[in-house]
């Protein structure tokens, strides 16, 4: 496979060649604090009442709206992270010091985005089972950030069993993308690519 | 440990929670209220990403809005034995299946029972010492008494009781009401901003009524224009 990327900077970026020795261990814990944040946020969202109040920013019908638009552009850094991603796993043949921080970072910046809608959801929403639509993004919310804890832990390792990165990559940016598709998607679908 | 970076992302991604469900907690404030008739518009915002705001007030921040209604609270809600000359009550069952509201003029009061999907029921009735009767033409019916600010009771519908205790809603929340030729649509605004309603047509079918915005009270039912007035209480519905 290709070089080891260009992550001399402490980089968390597992590589293709991992050490011989891989251990299952530290990535069953990883998962179980993971599902512990899902579960946690599920439950957060079921107990704790609603509030109904919505985000008001200036040039914006709405906060929906708001809200739509934070998560479509958390979701083009995450396309950024895929695309990244592929180069350092030797899928795209592009080399450069850039790779692996332009990962780091746009992972970081679409989680950041994303946050503030997460919160609001969560405290103004809550977890909804209401019709299929609202019960899938519930269970994706709580879902992705568990995925996402667990990808930071694993990623503190290295010797993590080479199938764990990448699924938990995967799993997070599907998770994403299937928060978008229920939330955002559907808001412009139905209001319209608006503002 | 070999990497530390992701748990500083970690930590970022911790605190930023934590900062966030800070300012939604600052600002949920119980009631939200204007001074103004019907929802002003003032879409400003004092923070960078998120400033919580009911729907449909726009100015309903503990720094923009210390005074206005307290005031009027306090003078309305001093009354324990009547109902003041003309209030609104809004408010959710005590399931919280359903969102439900009573509008009061003098003596007489209408009411709106509605949860946002399928279910709703108007009434109209009296409002006399402090009790509330109203009915139906479906036969449900509606009975409250005065208590305090609130109101508390039950409403009988589709041979279903629900209890309710619901508290004064100022403007904007409250109970509006757009009919047109085809179609007519009740929304509830909740005191903390929420809006429930229902668009119903003249075969009978009802679906989620669209969201009122509070610049233009036109709205469009399945293409025809309809404008949403507030209850007052005296309706003949």
């Amino acid at each position: 496979m290709s070089a080891v990327p260009a992550g001399a900077d402490d980089s968390p970026v597992s590589t293709p060649d991992v050490p011989a020795q891989t251990r299952l261990g530290p990535v069953l814990v990883a998962l179980a604090i993971g599902s512990a944040v899902s579960i946690g946020i599920g439950v957060y969202g079921r107990l704790h009442n609603p509030t109904g109040q919505a985000i008001n920013l200036a040039g914006f019908s709405s906060g929906l709206a708001v809200k739509a638009w934070l998560t479509t552009l958390a979701f083009l850094f995450a396309l950024v992270q895929i695309f990244t991603a592929m180069i350092l796993y030797g899928r795209i043949k592009i080399s450069g010091e850039w790779v692996a921080p332009v990962h780091r970072w746009s992972g970081r910046i679409a989680v950041a985005l994303v946050v503030p809608v997460a919160v609001h959801c969560l405290y103004a929403l809550g977890f909804q089972g209401y019709s299929t639509r609202v019960l899938v993004h519930s269970s994706l919310g709580c879902f992705f950030f568990g995925a996402f804890v667990c990808k930071m832990l694993i990623l503190t390792r290295n010797d993590s069993p080479s199938w764990a990165l990448p699924t938990l990559g995967g799993a997070v940016f599907s998770g994403l993308t299937a928060l978008w598709m229920t939330a955002a998607l559907w808001f412009f679908s139905t209001n319209g690519l608006t503002f | 440990m070999t990497h530390r970076s992701p748990l500083f992302t970690l930590a970022g991604l911790v605190i930023a929670f934590a900062v966030f469900f800070g300012i939604n907690l600052a600002n949920s404030a119980p009631r939200q209220a204007v001074d103004d008739g019907y929802p002003s518009a003032s879409p400003t915002a004092n923070t960078p990403t998120d400033q919580p705001s009911p729907v449909p007030s726009q100015t309903a921040t503990e720094e923009a809005s210390p005074s206005g209604s307290p005031t009027e609270t306090a003078t309305q809600g001093a009354e324990d034995a009547q109902f003041p000359d003309k209030v609104v009550y809004a408010g959710r069952t005590k399931d919280g299946s359903a969102a439900i509201a009573v509008a009061v003029l003098g003596d007489r009061a209408a009411a709106y029972l509605c949860d946002g999907r399928n279910v709703e029921s108007w009434l109209r009735g009296t409002a006399e010492n402090a009790e509330l009767k109203l009915q139906a033409k479906s036969g449900d019916t509606l009975e409250a008494r005065l208590e305090g600010s609130k109101i508390s009771g039950e409403i009988e519908i589709n041979n279903e009781k629900l209890d309710f205790t619901i508290g004064e809603a100022k403007p904007p929340a409250g109970l509006y009401r757009a009919k047109g030729s085809k179609t007519t649509i009740g929304w509830i605004v909740l005191p903390d901003g929420t809006q429930v309603g229902i668009q119903t047509d003249d075969q009978g079918a009802s679906q989620a009524a669209p969201e009122l915005d509070p610049n233009r009270p036109e709205v469009d039912a399945d293409g025809e224009e309809v404008t949403a007035k507030p209850v007052e209480g005296n309706e003949e519905i």
